[in-house]
């Protein structure tokens, strides 16, 4: 079973350009040597954490492309197509980058 | 979207104003993936044990019909299924390294460039619940065997369940389908899971108990051979292996087999062929037909007759009558109020033979009357009832 990774952002992602978020670009993505993960996002830089899951997570994926989950409970055939046992939590405020534009000597 | 370069994102480091001193050299670059928005991936929490399940390769499956609540079912456990909703936004990213990962590996890529799958603001909520295991009964019950003479089974157009069927129709594990099959006495005939009718089943029992006396055998040590030839001829020899199979022990002695037949199981149906020929019954009556009704050198005893009938002390005369705990509902607030419609007041003695099932893991007796049930003292006893009217 493939191991992924949960990314857990405070707020909702929201695309640039109309069309919906598939396809784009979110952010990069780094580790400081001290393993504290950073995430730049647009105009911000996100300081976040590893945190090994008390309870991991499955990833399942429906098959057959069936109807959103009812509310009462997920029907029809799912796969679990991966095991998330970690997670990076931004929860700190976004810094916000704000760029020099270069005086013109 | 066109993959980043090194050089955009030193770029990007520079404009953040990070140093890539204190960096990890690997950079991912995240992207949405070209099924990320679609809703198909979802996210479940697993209780501890299911994890390692997974990884075993066992696997997990989700049962419900479109109107009952789904729950998830591991090889031998049941869970109910919830929506835990999250202010935070998750994203699942497909081979995204940790730390400890890169720095395990000093050659790995300077960029990854990682698709973010799927994302989310809820996932799934396991709560490990009972066994929905009513439902068996029923569907059983729907076309009770009734022996190979009998015309119904020949024309029968009602259903009749295979294992396969039972685990799609049915809210539990495997396991625990499969112990309760053997805990209701099911036999498969012809591939098919049966239950025997009530009356036919009496039938099958008597011949044997018959037998056992005839012949004089110590109720430890009923021969099966003997059995089998002796009433071969007048049923079918796999039910009279299966009513010496449900009503005893099974044991092998000097390479040949035997049954203890049970008692109180005995006696027990014997009661219940006794009392569903009435509303209800004078108890010294019935305990007197009853105790000559059973086999020789059996005991009657009335605490064999728990959650199948209740005596009323309150009568005069005392009587008896039939209640059947697998009659009553399923979900523990009806069972209460079932409970409560039919007596008022219980003891605790009397009402736990009638909810000792609810109890979750570790849960007892004690916790579900303290939630479902208000206690008082009426004439020196403690007695339990409604919390609310019963209208």
């Amino acid at each position: 079973l493939a191991q992924w990774v949960l990314v857990e952002l405070q707020g909702e992602v929201e695309p640039r350009q109309s069309g919906g978020l598939a396809g784009s670009l979110l952010g990069d993505l780094h580790y400081t040597c001290e393993g504290v993960p950073v995430l730049i996002v647009g105009h911000h830089i996100l300081y976040g954490k590893v945190v090994q899951l008390e309870k991991p997570f499955a990833v399942l994926v429906k098959q057959g492309g069936a109807p959103q989950p009812s509310p009462a409970g997920p029907h029809g055939h799912y796969t679990v197509t991966a095991l998330i046992k970690t997670k990076l939590l931004f929860r700190t405020r976004p810094k916000p980058i704000i760029t020099h534009v270069p005086k013109k000597v | 979207a066109a993959m980043r370069s090194r050089a955009e994102v030193d770029a990007t480091l520079q404009t953040a104003k990070l140093n890539p001193a204190e960096l990890l050299p690997a950079v991912h670059c995240l992207s949405f993936g070209p099924q990320a928005g679609g809703g198909e991936c979802c996210l479940l929490q697993l209780e501890p044990g299911l994890c390692a399940e997974l990884e075993a390769g066992h696997s997990l499956v989700i049962r419900g019909e479109k109107d009952e609540h789904a729950v998830l079912c591991s090889k031998d456990k049941t869970y109910d299924m919830k929506i835990a909703d999250t202010s935070n936004m998750l994203l699942f990213v497909p081979g995204c390294k940790t730390p400890e990962q890169l720095n395990a590996d000093p050659a790995s890529c300077n960029i990854i460039h990682s698709q973010i799958a799927g994302f989310s603001n809820n996932y799934w909520e396991l709560r490990r619940c009972r066994p929905k295991l009513k439902k068996l009964r029923k569907l059983l019950m729907e076309d009770p065997y009734n022996g190979p003479d009998s015309q119904k089974d020949q024309t029968s157009t009602f259903s009749k369940y295979t294992t396969e069927d039972l685990l799609s129709l049915i809210q539990a594990s495997e396991e625990e389908i499969l112990h309760q099959l053997q805990v209701i006495d099911a036999c498969k005939i012809e591939g098919y899971w049966r239950i025997l009718d009530f009356d036919y089943e009496m039938k099958l029992l008597n011949h044997v108990t018959q037998l056992i006396d005839s012949e004089s055998w110590p109720l430890s040590k009923v021969p099966l051979c003997a059995c089998l030839e002796e009433l071969g001829s007048l049923e079918p020899r796999e039910m009279i292996e299966h009513i010496l199979v449900s009503y005893g022990r099974k044991y092998v002695d000097a390479g040949e087999v035997f049954f203890e037949m049970h008692e109180d199981k005995i006696c027990r149906a014997i009661a219940q062929m006794l009392l569903q020929n009435a509303v209800k019954f004078n108890l010294s009556e019935f305990e007197e037909v009853w105790q000559q009704s059973v086999p020789e050198g059996m005991t009657t005893r009335l605490d064999q007759l728990q959650g199948l009938a209740l005596v009323d002390k309150s009568s005069r005369p005392e009587t008896i009558f039939l209640l059947k705990v697998e009659d009553l509902p399923e979900d523990n607030q009806e069972r209460f109020n079932s409970l409560f419609g039919i007596r008022e007041k219980w003891t605790e003695v009397d009402i736990t033979p009638y909810i000792q099932d609810l109890c979750a893991e570790k849960q007892t007796v004690g916790a579900l009357l303290t939630k479902y049930a208000r206690s008082s003292m009426l004439n020196g006893v403690k007695v339990y009832n409604s919390r609310r009217p019963i209208s």
